[in-house]
């Protein structure tokens, strides 16, 4: 076995060695749904590019294997909008607390994407 | 403002204010499932990206909505009307061969990446579909990946141990026959192209793409029907 190349990004998995393959489909929940119409939409429409939204999910080294594949879209996503001002962190921040408190949902500081945001 | 009718959290709140579960009656929103807690960090994240993006006139809840429900009716339903076309056409089968992408388009379809790969399987060789970077798959002919294509598993193993693989999911190759794995890309997809099995003599396309699943046109499984 040769050693593996140093750049070798943590999405990079072809060839190493894992456990049985899980043969279920668990489908989606509505929020993955709708998270990936809200990442089809714009990709139809060119806003963003299937390449750079790649490249913002393989660039979350460590958390890319700890978080799930639409936890993974979701902060590529965030990263891709920032990045191409469409949004800015505080216009986000403001909406999620909106939201969080549409739904009642207390704001935990202990949340790692908080922390991840404030970075 | 979203229009309620589509707005899965503005369905939530009305159920909520009015005290009762009555949502819109209306087929077209029916992708919806219960849920259990509160939304986690990214589901308000991705909310709230999709709002801001509403509000900024970038994109609708409309669109969102029409591509949610493309994706469950649609998509899903479409590889199978293919492949089962190039079963019964040749001259079809020569095409798709040849250019998948532009073959798609004969029935409307407007592949989603610059090219469509499809394989076909023959007594002496099994393909297999991957994508070991990440989750590319030819999505506007088979909907959204199953999650376990999406498994790390899946991605790490596929490409060294198929046939290991492959008996997870209850398909036996025999030694002499095989087998191919393809490497799919964000340019390039691929669609297995299955063998047709005996005992479908004289089947319409119809009925022989009911044994065309999703797994069958990934090359996990091979259809077969009962004697």
């Amino acid at each position: 076995m040769t050693a593996p190349p140093l750049n070798k990004g943590p999405h990079d998995v072809g060839g190493e060695a894992a456990d049985a393959v899980d043969t279920l489909d668990h489908g989606m929940a509505f929020w993955e749904k709708q998270a990936n119409g809200l990442r089809s939409v714009l990709s139809a429409r060119r806003i963003t590019r299937t390449d750079e939204l790649r490249r913002a999910a393989e660039d979350l080294g460590d958390r890319y294997s700890q978080l799930a594949y639409f936890e993974r879209t979701t902060m590529a996503l965030r990263t891709v909008l920032l990045e191409k001002g469409l949004i800015t962190e505080v216009e986000l921040k403001a909406k999620m607390d909106e939201i969080r408190a549409r739904f009642n949902v207390p704001d935990e500081m202990e949340s790692p994407l908080i922390q991840a945001a404030q970075k | 403002m979203t229009d309620t009718k589509f707005d899965y959290y503005a369905q939530k709140k009305h159920a909520h204010d009015h005290g009762d579960h009555d949502h819109a009656a209306d087929a077209h929103a029916a992708i919806e499932e219960p849920r259990e807690g509160p939304p986690s960090e990214f589901e308000i994240m991705s909310r709230a990206m999709q709002e801001l993006l509403e509000a900024k006139g970038v994109i609708t809840a409309e669109q969102v909505r029409a591509r949610m429900e493309q994706f469950e009716e649609d998509l899903p339903y479409r590889g199978s009307r293919v492949v089962a076309r190039a079963w019964v056409d040749p001259d079809f089968k020569q095409r798709l061969l040849a250019d998948g992408k532009a073959a798609c388009t004969e029935f409307g379809i407007d592949l989603e990446a610059d090219r469509l790969i499809a394989v076909e399987n023959t007594p002496e060789v099994h393909n297999v579909i991957v994508c070991t970077l990440c989750s590319c798959y030819p999505r506007s002919l088979l909907g959204m990946p199953p999650t376990w294509y999406k498994s790390r598993n899946y991605r790490s193993r596929v490409v060294f141990e198929p046939r290991a693989v492959l008996r997870e999911f209850g398909t036996v190759l025999p030694d002499n026959v095989t087998v191919r794995v393809h490497d799919s890309n964000a340019d390039m997809r691929y669609v297995v192209i299955p063998m047709r099995p005996a005992g479908t003599e004289g089947w319409d396309e119809e009925k022989l793409a009911e044994l065309l699943t999703r797994d069958t046109l990934v090359g996990v499984t091979t259809p077969g029907v009962a004697r």
